[in-house]
Parts: C-alpha cells; sequence; structure tokens
C-alpha cells in the first residue's frame, strides 16, 4: 500500500496544510495554489507550448511548474540560466517563465485570496502528458534534450517509495538544486508526491544545514559529494543528530570514508543514488567500512550488460524501452554491480555532467586557440584542465600580456557556457600537442603535462652584483614547463621564457620598476637545450628605464636584447 | 599588504591548489568569487574549512552573512579580526 500520489492529480488530491518551509516562514498548499492561478492568469500560455523555467525558490518554482502543466504546456527545465543557455532555448520555447519575475511576481502580492474557501477544479493531467523536458551533455557535445512524461516521473517515484517508504514526517534539506533532475526528484517531486514538507531555499555551507536541522523535529539531507565531501566535522553535530532520518547523496559516486563520516556525524544511514537524466535513479547503496560496496537495482528496474561491459537499463520509469548507459560495470551478481569508469568523453566535475568534447568545441571558438585539448584531473579535487595551442593572435596576447591575462579571457568566454565548477582550472599553452610517435595522442602524455610540480624558473648556482649590473649562473631544468611540447622529442627554451626570465631577476635583483613596454634589439642566436649552464648578465639603465640581457655559455651568445619599460 | 592580508593569499592559493598566481596578484579588495580571481561554490566551501581549520571560526548560519565575508581579502581580513578580538 503506497501513500504515494500521483503527479497527475497531486493538486486535486493532496491534503491542504503546509507544504514546505521558507527560511523564516512556511508555505501552504492554498498559497501554492493561488500562486498558481497567479501563474495561470500572467502566463500566455497555450496548450501544447514549450516554456523553460528557472526559479532559484523551490515553492515558486513548483508554483510555476504546476501552472505550466494545468496550461498544458510542457516545463523546460535548463540546469542554469547563463546567456548561453538561455541562447539556446529561445529558439526552442515559447517563452521563460523566469523572465517575468521582477515585474510580475512583487505587485501582484494582493491576490492571494483570489480561492479563498472555494475548491478549485483542477485538471487531471494525462499520463503521457510531456511534463518535462531537461537537457544533458550528450556525447557529441550538444546538450541533450530529454523528455520525461507523467507516467515516468510517477513510475520513478514509486521505485523510490518501494525501496524507502518511511520518513513522511522529516523536513527536506538540500544542498542541491531543483534546476536539476536529481534535485528535482530527491528534494521536490518524491516530497510532494508522499506529501513530505520541504525546505524553498538551497544551503550552500555545513553551518547551514546544522542550523536548518535544529528546526524541526526531524529532517532528511538532500546532498551531493561535493558537499558530504566538505562537511565541517567541527560543527556540533551530536545536537542535530537525532533528528537525522537519512543522507541522499546523488550526482556522483561518493568517496567512502566521506560516507563513512557523513554517518557517523549525523548517525543516519547515508543512501547513495545512482542514475543519470536518462534514466532518472536506478541503483542505490550504502556504504559501510568494509570494502568496495556495490550497487544494488531499484525496485522495478532491469539491469544487464552489453558485450562491451556497457550497463543496460529497461524500467517503467523508462517507458519499458532499453537505455544503455555510457558507464562499464561488472556483475557480481543478479541486479549487483560496480562501476568501472565511462566509456565516451563526458565526465563529471563535482557531480556536474560535462562533454569535453563540447568544452574543447566551446574554447575553438576563440580566436586566439588554434586547437584545444580538454581532459580532467584528479587533485584535490576533479577538475578541468586545457591543453592549448594558440593561434597568431593567442601567442601575441600570451608574450604581451601573459598566460593569466590570456586565461582570463578564455576563461570569461567559456563561462557563458559552463557553469563555475565546470570551467577549466589548469591551462598549459603549447606550440605543438604532445603526439607520440605514432602520431595519436596519448591521454598519459597529456596528463603528464600536469603532474610534474610546476618548474618555472632555471637553477641559479651563482648570482653576482655589481650597482646596476647582475651575473647570473642558471642551470637549465629538463622538467621545467616550458619545455612542454616545445618541442615534442626535441625541447628547447622558448625565447619568449628568455626574456621573461631577464624581466623577473631585473626586478627581483635590480629593483628594476616600470611596465614593461618593448623590446629591442633582440636576437635569438643558439637555442639552449634542456640541463645545459647558461649565464646571464643582466645591466639595467634606470634613467632609460631599459634593461640589457644577454643569455651567453661556453658556445657562445645564445640570445641578447633589450626590454624597455614605461 | 598587511601580514594578515597576504596569510590570507597564500592560504588562498595554498588550499584551492591554483595555478599561475602569485598572492601579489590577487587583490585586497577585489571580488573572489565570479568577477576577479574567479572562485567557484566549491571554493568558498574550502574557504569555509580553512578558516575553521587555521584560526578557529565559525561560519554563522547564515549565507547572506558569510557571502559578504568571502567577497573579498579585505573582507576574509576582517572577519579574521572580529573573531581574534571578540
Amino acid at each position: 500500500m503506497s501513500r504515494l500520489l500521483s503527479l497527475a492529480d497531486w493538486l486535486n488530491t493532496a491534503p491542504a496544510g503546509t507544504i514546505a518551509y521558507t527560511a523564516n516562514s512556511s508555505v501552504s498548499k492554498s498559497d501554492l495554489e493561488s500562486r498558481i492561478l497567479h501563474w495561470i492568469n500572467v502566463l500566455p500560455a497555450k496548450r501544447g507550448q514549450r516554456w523553460a523555467l528557472y526559479h532559484q525558490d523551490s515553492a515558486e518554482f513548483l508554483a510555476m511548474l504546476l501552472a505550466l502543466w494545468q496550461l498544458g504546456c510542457t516545463a523546460c527545465v535548463p540546469g542554469d540560466d547563463r546567456p548561453a543557455t538561455r541562447e539556446r532555448l529561445r529558439l526552442q520555447v515559447q517563452g521563460f517563465v523566469a523572465d517575468f519575475l521582477d515585474d510580475v511576481v512583487h505587485s501582484k502580492q494582493g491576490s492571494a485570496a483570489d480561492n479563498d474557501g472555494a475548491r478549485i477544479a483542477w485538471q487531471t493531467l494525462s499520463k503521457d502528458f510531456p511534463a518535462l523536458e531537461i537537457y544533458t551533455s550528450g556525447s557529441t557535445g550538444e546538450p541533450k534534450a530529454i523528455q520525461k512524461t507523467v507516467a515516468q516521473l510517477d513510475s520513478e517515484l514509486m521505485a523510490l517509495e518501494a525501496l524507502w517508504p518511511t520518513d513522511h514526517e522529516a523536513v527536506v534539506i538540500s544542498t542541491a538544486t531543483h534546476q536539476h533532475f536529481y534535485g528535482l526528484i530527491f528534494r521536490l517531486l518524491w516530497p510532494l508526491a508522499r506529501g513530505q514538507r520541504f525546505e524553498t531555499e538551497q544551503w550552500q555551507y555545513t553551518e547551514d544545514l546544522f542550523s536548518r536541522g535544529l528546526r524541526y523535529p526531524s529532517f532528511a539531507l538532500v546532498s551531493t559529494p561535493s558537499h558530504l565531501g566538505r562537511f565541517n566535522t567541527a560543527v556540533a553535530w551530536a545536537e542535530v543528530a537525532d533528528r537525522c532520518c537519512s543522507v541522499l547523496s546523488s550526482a556522483a559516486p561518493l568517496k567512502q570514508k566521506d560516507s563513512v563520516q557523513v554517518a557517523q556525524l549525523l548517525q543516519a544511514p547515508v543512501r547513495e543514488i545512482y542514475g543519470s537524466s536518462e534514466t532518472g535513479a536506478i541503483a542505490w547503496r550504502q556504504q559501510s567500512n568494509s570494502g568496495d560496496e556495490p550497487w544494488q537495482a531499484l525496485p522495478g528496474v532491469q539491469l544487464s550488460q552489453t558485450d562491451n561491459a556497457l550497463l543496460l537499463v529497461t524500467a517503467d520509469q523508462l517507458a519499458g524501452n532499453a537505455f544503455e548507459m555510457s558507464d562499464q560495470v561488472e556483475f557480481i551478481a543478479e541486479g549487483l554491480f560496480h562501476l568501472r569508469g565511462r566509456v565516451d568523453r563526458i565526465v563529471k566535475v563535482e557531480g556536474k555532467r560535462v562533454s569535453l568534447t563540447e568544452v574543447e568545441r566551446i574554447v575553438q571558438q576563440s580566436n586566439l586557440v588554434e586547437q584545444a585539448k580538454a581532459l580532467t584531473l584528479n587533485r584535490k579535487r576533479v577538475e578541468v584542465a586545457l591543453v592549448i595551442e594558440l593561434t597568431e593572435a593567442g601567442e601575441q596576447l600570451l608574450s604581451l600580456s601573459g598566460k593569466r591575462k590570456l586565461q582570463q579571457q578564455l576563461k570569461q568566454h567559456l563561462q557563458n557556457f559552463f557553469e563555475p565548477v565546470l570551467l577549466p582550472r589548469r591551462w598549459r599553452f603549447v606550440q605543438q600537442m604532445p603526439y607520440n610517435a605514432q602520431g595519436k595522442l596519448p591521454m598519459d602524455n597529456l596528463q603528464a603535462m600536469f603532474i610534474s610540480q610546476e618548474v618555472k624558473w632555471p637553477d641559479l648556482t651563482s648570482q653576482v652584483m655589481t650597482g646596476n649590473c647582475a651575473e647570473l649562473v642558471c642551470q637549465i631544468p629538463a622538467n621545467l614547463i616550458y619545455f612542454d611540447g616545445h618541442f615534442a622529442g626535441n625541447p628547447i627554451l622558448p625565447g619568449i621564457v628568455q626574456v621573461h626570465w631577464a624581466e623577473h631577476y631585473g626586478r627581483q635583483l635590480l629593483s628594476l620598476v616600470g611596465r614593461f613596454d618593448r623590446l629591442e634589439v633582440v636576437k635569438f642566436q643558439q637555442v639552449i637545450f634542456p640541463e645545459s649552464t647558461i649565464n646571464l648578465t643582466l645591466e639595467y639603465q634606470p634613467e632609460k628605464g631599459k634593461l640589457n640581457f644577454r643569455f651567453y655559455s661556453d658556445k657562445g651568445v645564445h640570445s641578447s636584447g633589450r626590454i624597455c619599460f614605461s | 599588504m598587511s601580514n594578515l592580508q597576504l596569510e590570507i593569499k597564500q592560504m588562498i592559493i595554498e588550499i584551492l591548489d591554483l595555478e599561475d598566481i602569485e598572492p601579489d596578484e590577487i587583490i585586497d579588495d577585489e571580488p573572489l568569487f565570479v568577477d576577479g580571481l574567479g572562485l567557484d561554490s566549491i571554493d568558498a566551501l574550502e574557504i569555509g574549512l580553512a578558516l575553521q581549520k587555521r584560526y578557529g571560526i565559525k561560519l554563522k548560519a547564515d549565507s547572506e552573512d558569510t557571502r559578504e565575508h568571502f567577497a573579498s581579502v579585505n573582507a576574509l581580513a576582517v572577519l579574521i579580526e572580529s573573531q581574534r578580538t571578540s
């Protein structure tokens, strides 16, 4: 027996009373209904249209969503409201519900009493009504649209309810956004269908979770590995632990130690959900101290694998169709499996899915970029990194303004398309991609460019200063970052690095001031190889704002020139 | 640049594993997030944890308040100073 209400008829069947909590107040079903009526009145929408929907507040989002459904419209829910996202949606939808916000919401506050007393006859949605369209990174690099009918949503919720039928009284507190499918299901639609109250705000810090938890006799936490992996252990969790019923985590696998730690701090089961936007939730696990816990199929979900070990899913929530995941798996028993990594170029960065092909495609739109290769690095966090061959314009900007400026400019471009956590955090600008002898570009070669400790300077074995002159002896380390891809198999020290070093030591040793203006009489006569010993002579002319430099060795002069400062 | 500001910048670079930036390139009153240094929400969590570990600072459970404290190096310095003296 299930207490779950169908989304098709929720408005008619849900009992009156509180459905949600804002920061300091609550939202009742009739508050929600009057907001729905408001949106029905102001939206110039017609049956069968598609409307984009974005709003930070979960209750208002819900009112907009249910209003669109009452109007017979599909709600297109983007993961963010970045300019490029809006631009892309603009071509596909009738309008944006979020756009009306500022001018409409505030001026309409007095109209809440329209439906006092009288029961409103809400439309019952048909099971095959296309209620939602959500977006995810497709393997082509273009975002892929996924439609969900009311029946699909209902059956996903039923699978969850069959597995975890208790704790209806716990208030849902969340760090996840409802704009993503996981958050939409777990912090909004499932609570709604089971009559569980939810908070309308998305919280960021664990300190927030603590103080929110203290407000309720019982609560459930819906979160992600990004947050659960950064739990502040200094908070007095014991004070709220007995109020916490369960913790849900999804978007990416949670590290075992994080899972165990949170379970201990909150004295509650930490349930991990595995799934995708395409399939919804399909499996779950609860980790413990004992080894690598396998994933287990949700009720009603049938799992098998393809010949190349990809997970194959069949379930009611997929309308009976089979869906092939891009994750390779290893089955240890019927419905029990371990994940073994993805086969495509789609990666998860802090729980957010992104196509590396898409990152490359977008950054290559810049006139500074000739070719780009994107990869992920597992450092303190999982991050996107880029190896880039620059165009002539790019090289110019790099030599005039430096790596940081160049990065900032490229990041600014990427910002229009990607959420902040997906932006590259590490960049390598190379003359040529590190192809191997077979002409291939192995991932290891790209990874290697980011592994080594950043070596940017020569080892100084001697430095002698006389007045405005300095004489340095430099040992050129072979693992200098500037040898990366410059050139593959035949590394030489780039000329621009020599100029940069001259300037750097000029500033450090000769109290040189002013901004880099231009170069004069620069000559690069002989290349500098790794592991060689090179002398550098610097001579500063403060009155002219000029610095003469000369790199030389027993082979003669390697380079010389003058840097002018303004 | 005061010592505390420098300390904060070094902390930011270290805990966030930032590359291609020196402490003196971070400007005291420039925004740390989005514009300016361009940090993201995960970085904010890391800074919150580091403040707790290094300076024993407890964030108040008010995201608005926290957002203000995290606005810039100067704002962080004010936060640390205020907890030292109180």
